[in-house]
């Protein structure tokens, strides 16, 4: 046997050579390259994915232009977009149609290349929406052109010649604006003398035909047209928000059931299709219920001082750091009585990510 | 080492019967290890989405050592392993999520062998108690992660494991293909606990516990 000090000096050699192949320390990083590149980034829907319809004159001379607080950060669509290396999606269509003498009348201008659709007031199929001037009053004080979601899928198709390429993302976010509007139909019912169940009814099947009416635009100008990617997000609990808490607790429930049909008809709409589907609904519903998990300080009270001295529209439209309430807002969950803040934006970003990856897409 | 054994060698050299693995043998073993991390783990703290949990997947690389014989039958072993890399997938409420990144693992381990049978015997399986400490590195996030957690690509979120030491059990068996040859074979079961860290403030704590088997070709020096 060769010596004891040789024996040591030959092993350690034999060891040093399989610490070569041992790999040095490193810090933390990422590889922000997602499993799939859209091409681009379409989205149909109402305020909860318009990106600016509205911000022309007296809204952007005030600092506002999406319904969230403004300028604070990027809306749940900006943060899919910039996960992808695109750019920040851009309305489709700009423009006001309301009172001249406030800066409410810009000309409606469309912009090539720019496909997010989404319309603060926009329905699904009825053309005249929350803040339409149709519906006169208030409304017609702003005008928003609220073209709808059956609309705007036209209008996206005879931008790009009739067809999908295939490699869109495509997202459809659609249904509070009918759910307003037959509420209020409902309620303007009972106050003419019309029998309240009858009337509430009416208003609950009147949303599982606009959500059965979303599906079918789905499928026959979405995925029909060629779009491979589609996702789906359900209407949120509207019955949770500061409009609807600010209702008897029958309206509440009355909403509810308007929200879940249209959710149910949507759903029974879409089977047998390959979109994927986010549960904003349930999403929602899990933030208030657990607001300490999801970081969120405020569930209830929006972060936008409302009165009209602040804020003349009563709305986050116009809203932005200059008339936010007192104090850290920057965890509430919603900025008026219905949109979120910037940072619900985020975490509807994050439910839209995590089946983005089920999905296999990011 | 008896003096008996020490005369043979000396007298009789590289063809004598010398005992393969007896008292003062050092041998310097390579080959391949598999690494199944059995995870438990603890719910992502805020904020995160309720009930979010991580799984590590398993992971081979190549290992080497040196076992040195302190008696005949009582050996240390100090395996040296090249890297190994984990997936780490998302698991409880974000299950299916898929990749949420990569880390590289080099776990430093030190273990106390008590070897069956005589130092010639040609099988002699061994059982082994040690320390490890499990040094986790390079981690590395999808864009996945940056997704579900509200990061971007110009402030991706990123994740870091902490190392973290633990105890590590053996069982194994080795054979004498010759004097100087042999190969091994063994399953070790380790204990041990990691945090892992999001850039955006998160941790989640989790129990690796990995169960290994290591397969390697020794010469004795």
């Amino acid at each position: 046997m060769k010596p004891f000090l040789t024996r040591i000096a030959a092993a350690s050699v034999a060891l040093m050579a399989s610490l070569l192949v041992a790999g040095c320390g490193g810090g933390s990083s990422a590889d922000t390259t997602p499993k799939f590149s859209p091409s681009s980034v379409v989205s149909f829907g109402d305020s909860l994915s318009d990106q600016g319809t509205y911000q022309v004159g007296t809204v952007a001379a005030l600092g506002g232009g999406q319904y969230t607080v403004n300028g604070i950060g990027p809306s749940w669509l900006a943060r899919i977009a910039a996960l992808y290396g695109l750019a920040k999606p851009c309305p489709a269509q700009q423009g006001l149609d309301g009172l001249a003498s406030q800066g409410f009348s810009v000309p409606v201008k469309n912009n090539a290349g720019c496909f997010a659709y989404g319309q603060g007031g926009s329905r699904v199929t009825n053309p005249v929406g929350p803040g339409n001037k149709l519906l006169g009053g208030s409304n017609a004080v702003l005008g928003q052109l609220t073209v709808p979601v059956v609309t705007q899928m036209q209008n996206h198709l005879a931008a790009v010649g009739g067809s999908y390429k295939g490699t869109e993302l495509v997202f459809v976010y659609a249904g509070g604006n009918d759910v307003f509007i037959n509420l209020a139909t409902v309620q303007a019912t009972i106050a003419a003398g019309g029998d309240p169940t009858a009337a509430a009814t009416a208003g609950v099947t009147a949303m599982g035909q606009a959500g059965g009416e979303l599906a079918a635009y789905v499928k026959a100008m979405v995925v029909a047209k060629g779009a491979k990617n589609v996702v789906v997000i359900n209407l949120p609990d509207v019955s949770l928000t500061p409009f609807a808490k600010s209702l008897p607790a029958p309206t509440q429930g009355l909403i509810l059931q308007m929200v879940n049909t249209f959710n149910d008809q949507l759903k029974n709409g879409l089977s047998g299709t390959d979109v994927v589907w986010v549960d904003a609904a349930q999403g929602v519903r899990d933030e208030i219920a657990n607001p300490a998990k999801y970081s969120l300080a405020n569930v209830t009270t929006p972060a936008c001082d409302l009165s009209p001295a602040k804020n003349p529209l009563g709305s986050s439209l116009v809203c932005s750091a200059n008339n936010v309430i007192a104090g850290d807002v920057s965890h509430y969950l919603f900025a008026d009585s219905v949109h979120p803040t910037p940072y619900g934006e985020q975490l509807l970003s994050q439910a839209v990510s995590l089946e983005l990856a089920r999905k296999g897409w990011l | 080492m008896n003096i008996k054994s020490l005369l043979a060698a000396t007298l009789f050299g590289a063809t004598s019967l010398v005992h393969a693995q007896s008292a003062g043998s050092i041998v310097v073993y390579g080959g391949a290890a598999q690494i199944t991390p059995k995870v438990e783990s603890g719910d992502l703290s805020a904020p995160s989405l309720p009930g979010t949990k991580i799984d590590v997947r398993k992971a081979t690389s190549f290992v080497g050592g040196v076992t040195y014989y302190w008696t005949d039958n009582i050996s240390i072993d100090l395996p040296i392993s090249a890297p190994f890399t984990h997936d780490v997938v998302g698991a409880g409420a974000i299950q299916g999520v898929g990749k949420l990144g990569t880390v590289k693992s080099l776990p430093a381990t030190l273990l106390a062998q008590y070897r069956f049978g005589e130092a010639n015997s040609t099988f002699r399986p061994f059982v082994g108690a040690g320390v490890t400490y499990g040094y986790f590195y390079k981690p590395r996030a999808t864009d996945s992660l940056s997704g579900i957690t509200g990061g971007s690509p110009s402030n991706p979120t990123t994740l870091s494991m902490k190392s973290r030491w633990g105890t590590t059990m053996e069982l194994g068996g080795a054979y004498n293909v010759t004097k100087d040859w042999s190969a091994s074979l063994s399953v070790t079961k380790t204990f041990i606990k990691t945090t892992g860290t999001l850039s955006t403030g998160q941790t989640i704590e989790t129990t690796l516990d990995p169960m290994s088997v290591k397969f390697g070709i020794g010469y004795r020096f």
